[in-house]
C-alpha cells in the first residue's frame, strides 16, 4: 500500500489515506484542493508539518521520526503539468540525466531504449524547442521510467494537450500501465479523465479528502453532498426518512413518496439528502408497458429545456414535490419524440437503485 | 557546442596571457616628490643614472597627499616636499629616519593671459585691479589644503587684499602639476604656480609669466625639505646626498628653483 | 608605452576574474534561490559599490586595511604583506569594487532556471550537485559569462580606487589607466594619448571575445515547454 498522511495548517491540509499498489489510482478536485501539495509531497519535493509517506512498508518521510528522505533518493518517477523538460539537452540527453547512476555507453543505449518504448525513438536528437506538447510529454514520460520505478507521479499530465493528443496518451499510459505493472498516482481536475483511467479515486476539497474508493464505486454512490457536487452530480435533493422495510427505504419528498434501495434502517436525527444521476431519470411514456419495472413513476412539468449538442438536459419539477428542481438528460432524438416544451406535463421515473442517499 | 568550448578557450587563453611574470622592481628605491619639482627631479635621475649607474622610481603628486599616504603605510623611503610643514608632521609621527634637509627653495610665479595686466612692476596689484575691474573669469592655483604652492599662491591673494575677490573665479587643481594643466588647457585669465612647471608647459609662450618674491607671501615658506623615511637603504642614501650636490642644484636652478647657499641667484622667467 | 602597466592592468583583471567568478557563482546563485527575509538588504549591499564613488571604497579600505589600522596590522604580522599600496591590496580593493558585475548578472540567470527544472532533476535522481553542475550550471552559464566580461572591462578601467588603495607605483600598482594619468600630469599627452588608444583597443577586444562567445550561445537557449 502507498500509505499517505499529511497535515499542515496554512494553506490548510488534513489527508490520511491509502492506495493500492500496482494500479492506476486518481486524486480529483478543483483547482486549489491541494492535490498538486498532496502529489509534491509524496514526491519529496514538499515539506509538510506533520508527514508520514510509506511506499510498500519502506518509510519515505516520518516527521515523528524526524526522517525525510528527499526525492532523488525515492524510487520514483514524477512528470509535472508542463513537462520540465531540460532545454539545453536534446531528448535522449534529457532522458540520459535520469541515468547516471549508468556509465556512458549504457547510458545512451538505456535511454534510447526508453524513447522507443514510449514510441519516439526516432525524436532522439532533438531539443524540447523542436517537439510538440505530445512528444514532450513523451519524453518526460520516458525520462520518469528510465530508472524504473516503483511509483509513478503524475500532475495533471494531459492538461496542457489538445484534445486528440490527450485521448491517444490517456490510451498509452493505461497500455504502459499494465505492462509495466507499476504504482501510477495521477492528479487531474478533470473528473472523466480520472473516470476512464484509474481503478482507486480520491476526491479532494480544501485540502480535505472528501470521499475515497474504487472509482466505479464512487462514481455511482456519492456519500456526501459535497461528493456529490464534486462530481457533478446536478440532482441534490431533500427528504424526510419515512419508514423502512423488505423493499429497502421510504422517504417523503415534499408530498411525494419514494423508495430508495440502501439507506439508514431507523430514523436518522437531520433530513436526508438525496441524489440521482442525470442520465438515472427517465421519461415514461404513457402506455408504457411494464412500467412497474422502472421505479417510482412521478408526474412532473417541463421548466426548462436546453439542448447542447449531443445530449439534451431537461429540467422538471415534480408535482408536489416541493418545488425542487430535477434535472435528466436525453438525447435529442428523444426531446422531439416527446414533444417537450417548457410546460409539457411529463411523467418520470426514479428507480429504487438509482437513488443514492448521501450524509 | 563545441564551437563554444573553443572560444571560451580562447578568451581564456587571452587573460592568461596576462600571467607573465612583471620586471621584478623590488630593490629600486622609490622616492615620493611633489608634483611641482618633477621636471627637475626626473632630469636629476637621469643624470644619476648616467653617473652612478643606479636606478629611482619616482612617484609625484601633492605634498600633502603623499604625506597622507606615507602616514597610511605607503612604501616610499624617501620624500621631497615642496614645503616643510608636511615634512615635520612625518617627523612629530615618528615616520622619518634622520634630520630634513631643505634641498631647494619654491618660487611662485604668476600667469596671465597676453594683455590682461599689461606691463606692471607689481603684478599681483595689476590682478586686484583686473578682479575689481571683473577682467578676471578663472583663477587657477593648487589646493591650498595640501599643495604648498597653493598655499603659498592663497597667502599672497590675502596679502593684496584680493582673495575675497578671487575666490568667486577660483578654480582649484589637485597639485601643482594639475593647476599647470588647467592654466594651459584653457580659458584661464590667471594663474599661480610653481616657476619650474609653468617654464615647462611653456607658459611664457601664451601669456605673461612674472616670478612672485617671498615678500608678497608672507606666513608661508616654500622651503622645500626632504627626508629619509624607513625602509631607506644605502643605495637611497647615496641618491639623497646626490641630491645636494653641486650638480643638482645646478638642474634646480635651470628648471626655475632656489638653491641654499652662496649659489643664490636672482631669477629671470 | 608603458608596457610594465599593461602588464599590471591584465594581471588586475586576470586575478580579479578568478577570485571574484566562483565568488559571484556561488553568492548570486545563494540570492537567486533563498528564501530568506534579508535578500532584499543583502542585494542592496552587494550593489553598494555600483553607487558608490570608487575614491570612496579606496578612502575607506585606506583607512580601514592601512598598515596603521588594526587589520593592516594584524595581516602584516600574519601573513607580511599589506592592502595598502601593493598589488594584492589592488586586486581585494578590485573584487570589492566588482562585485556587482560578478554577482547581478549570475543571480539573474539562476533565477531563471525555474522550480520545475529542479523538481524534474530531483526526481530524476540527481544530487544536488548533479542538479547543479548538470542542469543549473549550463542553463546560468551565460549569466556568468556577462559577468566575466563586464568585470573584465570594469577592471582593466578601474581608476580611482586604485590611485586610492594603490598609489602610483611603478611596477607594482602603476596600472595602465594610471599611467595615463601620470603622463598627463607630467606634461606629455602624447604617450597619455598612445597609451589611452591602445588600451581601449584591448579593452575592446576582451568585451567583443566574451560577447562573441555569449552570442553563439543565444540561439541554443530555449525555454522550457
Amino acid at each position: 500500500m502507498l500509505s499517505i498522511f499529511l497535515e499542515h495548517d496554512l494553506p490548510s491540509l488534513g489527508v490520511d489515506f491509502e492506495l493500492p499498489i500496482g494500479t492506476l489510482s486518481a486524486i480529483v478536485g478543483p483547482s486549489g484542493s491541494g492535490k498538486t501539495s498532496v502529489l509534491r509531497a509524496v514526491a519529496g519535493l514538499l515539506n509538510t508539518e506533520r508527514s508520514r509517506v510509506s511506499f510498500d512498508k519502506d518509510i519515505w518521510a516520518d516527521t515523528g521520526a524526524r526522517y525525510f528522505r528527499p526525492a532523488y533518493q525515492r524510487p520514483l518517477g514524477f512528470v509535472s503539468q508542463t513537462f520540465g523538460l531540460f532545454p539545453h539537452l536534446t531528448a535522449v540527453e534529457n532522458v540520459e540525466a535520469a541515468l547516471t547512476h549508468l556509465r556512458r555507453r549504457e547510458r545512451s543505449r538505456e535511454a534510447q531504449n526508453c524513447l522507443d518504448i514510449v514510441g519516439i525513438g526516432g525524436l532522439a536528437d532533438r531539443r524540447p524547442n523542436e517537439l510538440s506538447g505530445g512528444q514532450s510529454q513523451r519524453v518526460a514520460m520516458a525520462r520518469a521510467l528510465a530508472r524504473k520505478p516503483r511509483l509513478l507521479l503524475l500532475d495533471e499530465p494531459f492538461s496542457a494537450l489538445d484534445h486528440s493528443t490527450r485521448k491517444r496518451l490517456r490510451v498509452e499510459l493505461k497500455r504502459l500501465q499494465d505492462a509495466l505493472a507499476m504504482t501510477v498516482l495521477f492528479v487531474t481536475h478533470d473528473l472523466d479523465e480520472a473516470a476512464e483511467l484509474s481503478e482507486t479515486l480520491v476526491l479532494l476539497r480544501r485540502g480535505k479528502v472528501i470521499q475515497q474508493g474504487p472509482t466505479r464505486e464512487l462514481l455511482r454512490r456519492p456519500s456526501t453532498v459535497e461528493a456529490a457536487r464534486l462530481m457533478n452530480f446536478a440532482n441534490l435533493a431533500k427528504a424526510e426518512w419515512a419508514g423502512s422495510d423488505a423493499s429497502g427505504i421510504t422517504l417523503r419528498w415534499g408530498d411525494v413518496l419514494l423508495t430508495a434501495a440502501e439507506g439508514p434502517k431507523s430514523r436518522p436525527d437531520d433530513t436526508i439528502h438525496w441524489t440521482i444521476r442525470t442520465s438515472d431519470v427517465f421519461l415514461v411514456k404513457d402506455n408504457h408497458p411494464n412500467e412497474s419495472r422502472l421505479g417510482t413513476i412521478l408526474p412532473a412539468k417541463v421548466v426548462e429545456v436546453i439542448e447542447m449538442g449531443s445530449s439534451a438536459l431537461v429540467s422538471v419539477i415534480v408535482n408536489n414535490s416541493g418545488g425542487e428542481v430535477l434535472r435528466l438528460q436525453l438525447r435529442p432524438g428523444a426531446l422531439h419524440r416527446h414533444h417537450l416544451s417548457k410546460g409539457s406535463p411529463v411523467r418520470i421515473a426514479l428507480h429504487a437503485q438509482a437513488i443514492v442517499l448521501l450524509n | 557546442m563545441k564551437d563554444f568550448r573553443t572560444r571560451t578557450a580562447a578568451l581564456f587563453l587571452w587573460i592568461s596571457a596576462a600571467f607573465f611574470s612583471t620586471a621584478v622592481m623590488a630593490g629600486v628605491p622609490l622616492i615620493a616628490a611633489a608634483a611641482s619639482i618633477r621636471p627637475a627631479l626626473e632630469e636629476i635621475s637621469t643624470r644619476y643614472k648616467e653617473v652612478s649607474g643606479e636606478s629611482v622610481r619616482l612617484v609625484f603628486g601633492s605634498s600633502g597627499t603623499l604625506a597622507n599616504q606615507i602616514a597610511n603605510g605607503a612604501p616610499y623611503v624617501m620624500f621631497l616636499s615642496a614645503n616643510t610643514a608636511y615634512v615635520e608632521w612625518l617627523v612629530g609621527l615618528g615616520l622619518t629616519q634622520g634630520s630634513p634637509v631643505t634641498y631647494a627653495e619654491g618660487v611662485l610665479a604668476l600667469y596671465s593671459r597676453s594683455g590682461l595686466l599689461g606691463e606692471t612692476e607689481n603684478p599681483l596689484m595689476a590682478l586686484d585691479d583686473a578682479l575689481q575691474n571683473g577682467a578676471v573669469q578663472r583663477l587657477v592655483i593648487a589646493n591650498p589644503e595640501y599643495a604648498p604652492y597653493g598655499s603659498a599662491a592663497r597667502a599672497a591673494l590675502k596679502h593684496v587684499g584680493s582673495w575675497t575677490r578671487a575666490r568667486q573665479v577660483l578654480l582649484l587643481g589637485a597639485n601643482a602639476g594639475q593647476a599647470v594643466q588647467y592654466a594651459l588647457q584653457g580659458d584661464v585669465d590667471v594663474a599661480l604656480v610653481p616657476l619650474p612647471l609653468a617654464r615647462l608647459a611653456k607658459l611664457h609662450e601664451t601669456g605673461q609669466l612674472q616670478v612672485l618674491p617671498k615678500e608678497t607671501f608672507p606666513s608661508v615658506e616654500l622651503h622645500q625639505q626632504m627626508v629619509l623615511l624607513p625602509g631607506a637603504d644605502q643605495k637611497t642614501r647615496e641618491f639623497f646626498a646626490y641630491l645636494q650636490s653641486t650638480d643638482s642644484q645646478g638642474i634646480f636652478m635651470r628648471h626655475g628653483l632656489l638653491v641654499p647657499g652662496p649659489a643664490n641667484l636672482a631669477l629671470q622667467p | 608605452m608603458d608596457w610594465n602597466a599593461f602588464q599590471l592592468s591584465l594581471q588586475l583583471a586576470a586575478w580579479t576574474l578568478i577570485l571574484l567568478l566562483p565568488i559571484g557563482i556561488v553568492t548570486g546563485r545563494w540570492l537567486a534561490k533563498t528564501q530568506t527575509r534579508a535578500r532584499p538588504w543583502l542585494q542592496a549591499f552587494f550593489a553598494l559599490p555600483l553607487v558608490l564613488p570608487p575614491t570612496v571604497v579606496g578612502y575607506y579600505l585606506l583607512v580601514f586595511t592601512g598598515t596603521r589600522s588594526p587589520i593592516g596590522e594584524f595581516i602584516m604580522s600574519w601573513f607580511g604583506v599589506s592592502l595598502v599600496f601593493s598589488f594584492p591590496g589592488l586586486v581585494v580593493a578590485s573584487i570589492l569594487v566588482n562585485l556587482p558585475f560578478a554577482i547581478l548578472p549570475v543571480q539573474r540567470a539562476f533565477e531563471a532556471v525555474s522550480n520545475e527544472l529542479h523538481d524534474a532533476a530531483a526526481c530524476c535522481g540527481m544530487t544536488p550537485w548533479q542538479t547543479f553542475r548538470r542542469i543549473e550550471m549550463p542553463l546560468a552559464w551565460p549569466g556568468v559569462l556577462s559577468a566575466a566580461v563586464l568585470t573584465l572591462g570594469h577592471t582593466l578601467g578601474e581608476f580611482g580606487v586604485v590611485l586610492m588603495v594603490g598609489g602610483n607605483i611603478p611596477g607594482e600598482t602603476r596600472t595602465l589607466s594610471i599611467a595615463i594619468f601620470d603622463r598627463v600630469q607630467a606634461f606629455d599627452p602624447l604617450s597619455a594619448g598612445h597609451m589611452a588608444g591602445f588600451l581601449l583597443l584591448i579593452s575592446l577586444v576582451t568585451v567583443a571575445l566574451g560577447y562573441g562567445v555569449l552570442e553563439r550561445r543565444g540561439p541554443q537557449r530555449q525555454k522550457s515547454a
